[in-house]
C-alpha cells in the first residue's frame, strides 16, 4: 500500500502547463528520485503535495484515502514534511525556536521553552543529525542549516520527506553527509522524495527514479536499470554530449594581453600576485584552481570591475588597464559573471531589460540617449529565439525563469553584442545537462567565429571539455600551463592543490608561439 | 543656575514626555517586527487626541474618552491593515496618505462640530494617580530624597504607568509567547511563517491593530492627561520621532521605551532651558530644535547601524 499517490495532478500557471497529468507512488521506506531539468515542473508538483500550491487538476491520496491538501499545516498534519529549495528558516532565531515554530509546547499561549528545547535535543539524538539548539540560525554553515529544516520536518511527525534540490547549495562532503542522513532515516522507516537535476545523485541514493520533462513524467526506472547517459537521454529527450567535440583551434591575433598583474581582494590582501598571459583570437584558454585562488579577483579586473593595483591588460593592444565596466564593454569585453543573480541579471527586470543591458547607450537600443522599446523588444525577440530562450513573452520578469533559461538570457546578451573578448567565469553552475551543452556550444562557436574566449572553472570536467590551452591557477599565481592534448583530471588536480610547488613552471613549453604563461614575482 | 535647572522637575517631565512617544515607538515596534512599516502612527496619534476630546466633551468622563481614542486608533490602522496587507499596495505610500487624512480629517471635524478651526474647548484632565505630600518630616536629607522620589515617580497620570507596564508586558510577551515568537519569525520570513501553518495575514492585521491601539492611547495621553484640549496638528511630529525611538531601541519594546526616555528628556530639557531665555544668550528656537536634532543623529545612525526586520514592508504573497 503505497505511503503516498498522486493521479494524474495536473497545474496551470498563466502561459506555462507545469504538471500535465503527473502521477507517481512512494511506497514505505523507499527513496523515490524525481529528476528533471530546471522548469521540468518537480518544485511545482511537490508544492501541490505540500498545500503550497492548488492543483488544477488530479488527486493527491495518502494512506489510500484521497485528500485535498488545502495549506501546509494540512500537509504536516498528514505526515508530509519538506525541506525547501530555498531554506524556510528565521535567520536571526535559534534552532529550537524554528524547528518548533507554529507547534511549540507549552500552555495558555506561552512557550515552554525547556521542554522545546529537550525534544529538539530528543530527535537529534535519536537521528543522529546532532545541532546545538540554542544556536542562531544566522551562525550555522548551510550544511547545519539543512540539517535543522530536516529536524523541523521530524519535529512535525513527518513520515515523508520531501527534499527539493537539497544538494544544490552543499559541499561534496556535506553532500556525502547527507545521503547517509537521507538512508539512515528512510532505515528508520521515513520514506524520502529527492528532488534532482545531477544525473551522478540519482544513481547514488534513489531506489525508484522518475524522470520529469516539461511537466510530464516521462519515465521511471531504477539506478541498476540505468546509467547516466541514458538518464540525460530521458531527462532532456534527445541524445545529450556529456562532453562535447571540437575541432583544431585556429589562434590569430593576439587579443588578450595581461602583464604582471596584481590584484588586491576585498579584504585588502593581495589576491593576484603578478600573473601574465595572453589569449589570442580563436582560441579558448581556461583558467582551471580550487575555488578562491584568486580568480575572482582576476576576471573583474580585466572585465573592469577592480582595479588592479599593478601590472598592465592590454585588448588588441589597446590599454584598458583602468578601463571601468563601460570602458570595457565598449572596448569589446563582455562578462559572463559567476553568479547570474549578484552579477548577471537585474531579477525585478524582465527579460528584453536584461538582454540589452550594456547595451542601452548603443543604436540600435537607444539614440541620443533616448531609449527606443521598439527596438528593445525586436532586439529581445530576436537573442530569445536564437538562443533558445524558454518563455511565454520578452515581458516575464527574470525571476520568473528557471535557472536555466535564466543563464540563457545572459549569455545572449553577452554574445549577442558580438565582443572581441568572452570572459566566461564559471557560465554553467548550477545548470542540468541540457542547458550546459548549450551554454558549451555557444562558447565554441565564439571561439570557432574568430572570437578569444578566457574561460574560468572549478569543473576540470568542464575545462577539459572545452579549452584548447589550460592555465592552473594556485594562490594567486599561474603555476603550470598545459595544451589539453597533454592535461587530464589528475595531473591537473594535482597541480591546482599546490602539488607543483608555487614555482614557475619553466618547463611547459606554450602551445601558441607567442603567448606565455609565467608567474610569481621573483 | 544648573541647580535651577537639574531639578526632579525636569526627570519627572522627562518621563511624562517621554510617554506618547513610547506608546507610539512601542506599537511601531510591533507594526514592523510583524513585516509592516506604519509610517502612519502620527496620523493615528493625531486621530486618537482628537477622539479623545471629542468623546470627552460629548459623555464627559475622560475614561470614555480614552477608550474612544484607543477605538480611533485601531479604525485608522485597520485602514493601513487593509491596504498594506489585503492590497499589497506600498506602505510608505498608504502611510503618508493617512497622515495627510488624518489631518485634514481632524481639522474638518473641528469645523463640522464645533464650528471654529485651532483649538477646542478645555477638558478636565485626568488626575495623577498617587497624591502624597511632598514635603515630610521637617527637612534634612532624607525628605530631600523623598521629596526627588516621589517627584519623579509618584507624580504621574495612569497612562504614564500604563506605558511603562505595557513597555514590560510587550517584551516579555515577544519573547515568551507564541504570538511574540510568530511575530518575530513573521517580519523575518513570513513565508517559513506560512509553511508551518501559521497564518501571515491574521499576525500581520493583529499587529498593525495593536500598534493603532498604542497610537491612539498615546494620543488620548497627550490631550487628555496632559494637555486638556485638542489642537490641529498637535502631534507636531511624535509620530516620526516615535519610529527613530523603535529603531534606536533596536525593535524591541523595552528598548523603544528608554530611546523614548531620551527623546523625552530632550523635550523637557528644552522647555526647561526656555525658561532661562533670559540668561543662557541662545534663540529658544535652538532650543526647540533638540529633540527633532537628537532623531536625525539617531537615524543617521551615529548610534550604530542596527538592522530592522528582514522582511518589512514587502507585501506577502501567497504561493
Ligand atoms: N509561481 C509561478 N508563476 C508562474 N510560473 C511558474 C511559477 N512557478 C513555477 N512556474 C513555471 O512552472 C514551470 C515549472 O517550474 P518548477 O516546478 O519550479 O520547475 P523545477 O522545480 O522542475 O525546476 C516553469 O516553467 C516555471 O517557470
Ligand atoms: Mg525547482
Amino acid at each position: 500500500m503505497p505511503l503516498l499517490e498522486l493521479r494524474e495532478i495536473t497545474k496551470v500557471f498563466p502561459g506555462v502547463l507545469a504538471n500535465d497529468r503527473v502521477s507517481m507512488r512512494l511506497e514505505r521506506g523507499e527513496i523515490v528520485a524525481l529528476l528533471g531539468e530546471n522548469g521540468a515542473g518537480k518544485s511545482t508538483l511537490m508544492n501541490v503535495v505540500y498545500g503550497l500550491l492548488t492543483a488544477d487538476g488530479g488527486e493527491v491520496l495518502v494512506d489510500d484515502a484521497p485528500v485535498k491538501i488545502k495549506s501546509p499545516r494540512h500537509a504536516i498534519d498528514l505526515g508530509i514534511g519538506m525541506v525547501h529549495q530555498h531554506f524556510m528558516l528565521v535567520e536571526p532565531l535559534t534552532v529550537t525556536e524554528n524547528i518548533v515554530l507554529g507547534r511549540e509546547p507549552g500552555r495558555f499561549g506561552i512557550i515552554d521553552f525547556a521542554t522545546a528545547r529537550e525534544r529538539v535535543r530528543e530527535i537529534s539524538e535519536r537521528y543522529g543529525l546532532k545541532v546545538d539548539p540554542d544556536a542562531k540560525i544566522v551562525d550555522l554553515s548551510v550544511g547545519m542549516q539543512q540539517r535543522v529544516e530536516i529536524l523541523k520536518a521530524l519535529y512535525q511527525g513527518a513520515r515523508v520527506l520531501i527534499l527539493d534540490e537539497p544538494t544544490a547549495v552543499l559541499t561534496p562532503q556535506e553532500v556525502t553527509e547527507l545521503f547517509k542522513v537521507v538512508r539512515s532515516l528512510v532505515d528508520e522507516g521515513l520514506s524520502a522524495v529527492f528532488i534532482t537535476h545531477k544525473l551522478e545523485e540519482v544513481v547514488a541514493i534513489a531506489d525508484r527514479i522518475l524522470v520529469m520533462r516539461d511537466g510530464k513524467v516521462v519515465g521511471e526506472t531504477t539506478p541498476s536499470a540505468t546509467d547516466e547517459i541514458g538518464l540525460a537521454r530521458m531527462m532532456v529527450g534527445r541524445d545529450v554530449v556529456l562532453r562535447i567535440e571540437k575541432g583544431a583551434s585556429t589562434c590569430g591575433d593576439t587579443v588578450l594581453a595581461v602583464e604582471d598583474v596584481h590584484v588586491d581582494d576585498d579584504r585588502g590582501l593581495e589576491a593576484v600576485k603578478g600573473i601574465t598571459f595572453s589569449v589570442c583570437g580563436g582560441e579558448i584558454l581556461a583558467i582551471a584552481g580550487v575555488d578562491g585562488n584568486g580568480q575572482r579577483e582576476l576576471v573583474e579586473s580585466i572585465v573592469g570591475l577592480r582595479r588592479p593595483k599593478g601590472g598592465r591588460i592590454e585588448l588588441k593592444g589597446k590599454d584598458i588597464t583602468h578601463a571601468n565596466a563601460r570602458a570595457s564593454i565598449e572596448a569589446g569585453v563582455s562578462h559572463i559573471p559567476e553568479d547570474r543573480h549578484r552579477r548577471g541579471l537585474v531579477l525585478e527586470f524582465d527579460i528584453a531589460e536584461n538582454i540589452i543591458l550594456g547595451d542601452h547607450r548603443t543604436p540600435p537600443v537607444a539614440k541620443n540617449g533616448i531609449m527606443h522599446p521598439k527596438a528593445i523588444t525586436e532586439v529581445a525577440r530576436k537573442r530569445i529565439a536564437d538562443y533558445d530562450i524558454r518563455t511565454p513573452s520578452e515581458r516575464v520578469h527574470a525571476e520568473n525563469l528557471s535557472g536555466g533559461n535564466q543563464q540563457k538570457v545572459v549569455v545572449a546578451r553577452e554574445i549577442g553584442r558580438n565582443p572581441e573578448l568572452l570572459v566566461a567565469a564559471q557560465p554553467t553552475r548550477g545548470l542540468d545537462v541540457g542547458a550546459i551543452e548549450f551554454v558549451h556550444k555557444q562558447i565554441i562557436r565564439e571561439r570557432d567565429a574568430g572570437k578569444a574566449v578566457l574561460l574560468v572553472s572549478l569543473e576540470l570536467e568542464e575545462v577539459l571539455s572545452l579549452a584548447d590551452r589550460i592555465l592552473v591557477i594556485y594562490e594567486g599565481r599561474i603555476v603550470k600551463e598545459f595544451a589539453v592534448a597533454d592535461a587530464d583530471a589528475e595531473t591537473l588536480g594535482y597541480f591546482m592543490t599546490g602539488g607543483g610547488g608555487s614555482k614557475i613552471d619553466k618547463g611547459a613549453v606554450p602551445s601558441v608561439p607567442e603567448t606565455s604563461a609565467t608567474g610569481g614575482d621573483e | 543656575m544648573l541647580a535651577d535647572i537639574i531639578t526632579p522637575d525636569l526627570f519627572a517631565s522627562a518621563l511624562r514626555m517621554a510617554t506618547p512617544l513610547a506608546l507610539a515607538a512601542i506599537g511601531g515596534t510591533i507594526c514592523e517586527r510583524s513585516g509592516v512599516v506604519n509610517i502612519a502612527l502620527e496620523g493615528i496619534m493625531l486621530c486618537g487626541a482628537f477622539a479623545g476630546v471629542a468623546v470627552t466633551l460629548a459623555v464627559g468622563n475622560a475614561w470614555v474618552g480614552v477608550l474612544a481614542a484607543i477605538a480611533a486608533g485601531v479604525a485608522i490602522a485597520a485602514i493601513h491593515a487593509f491596504t498594506s496587507i489585503n492590497l499589497r499596495s506600498d506602505q510608505v505610500v498608504s502611510g503618508t496618505a493617512i497622515n495627510i487624512l488624518a489631518l485634514g480629517l481632524t481639522g474638518f471635524l473641528m469645523e463640522i462640530l464645533y464650528g471654529h478651526p485651532g483649538t477646542t474647548e478645555a477638558v478636565e484632565t485626568i488626575k495623577p494617580i498617587f497624591r502624597f505630600a511632598s514635603e515630610r518630616g521637617g527637612g534634612g536629607f532624607l525628605a530631600e530624597v523623598w521629596h526627588w522620589v516621589n517627584t519623579i515617580l509618584f507624580s504621574h497620570t495612569p497612562i504614564v504607568y500604563m506605558a511603562i507596564i505595557i513597555a514590560i508586558a510587550m517584551q516579555w510577551a515577544m519573547y515568551n509567547t507564541r504570538w511574540g515568537l510568530h511575530l518575530r519569525a513573521l517580519g523575518e520570513h513570513p513565508r517559513a511563517v506560512d509553511t508551518v501553518g501559521v497564518s501571515v495575514l491574521r499576525g500581520r492585521w493583529v499587529a498593525v491593530l495593536i500598534s493603532g491601539a498604542l497610537a491612539g492611547l498615546a494620543g488620548a495621553n497627550l490631550t487628555l492627561e496632559q494637555v486638556g484640549s485638542f489642537t490641529e496638528n498637535m502631534t507636531n511630529g511624535r509620530g516620526f520621532i516615535a519610529l527613530a525611538a523603535n529603531i534606536f531601541g533596536r525593535w524591541t519594546p523595552v528598548g523603544s521605551y528608554g530611546a523614548s526616555l531620551l527623546f523625552g528628556f530632550a523635550d523637557a530639557l528644552q522647555i526647561k532651558l526656555q525658561i532661562f531665555r533670559g540668561e543662557i544668550n541662545i534663540p529658544p528656537q535652538f532650543f526647540l530644535m533638540l529633540p527633532y536634532i537628537l532623531t536625525v543623529i539617531v537615524l543617521a545612525g551615529v548610534v550604530g547601524r542596527s538592522v530592522g526586520p528582514a522582511a518589512v514592508g514587502k507585501p506577502y504573497e501567497k504561493g
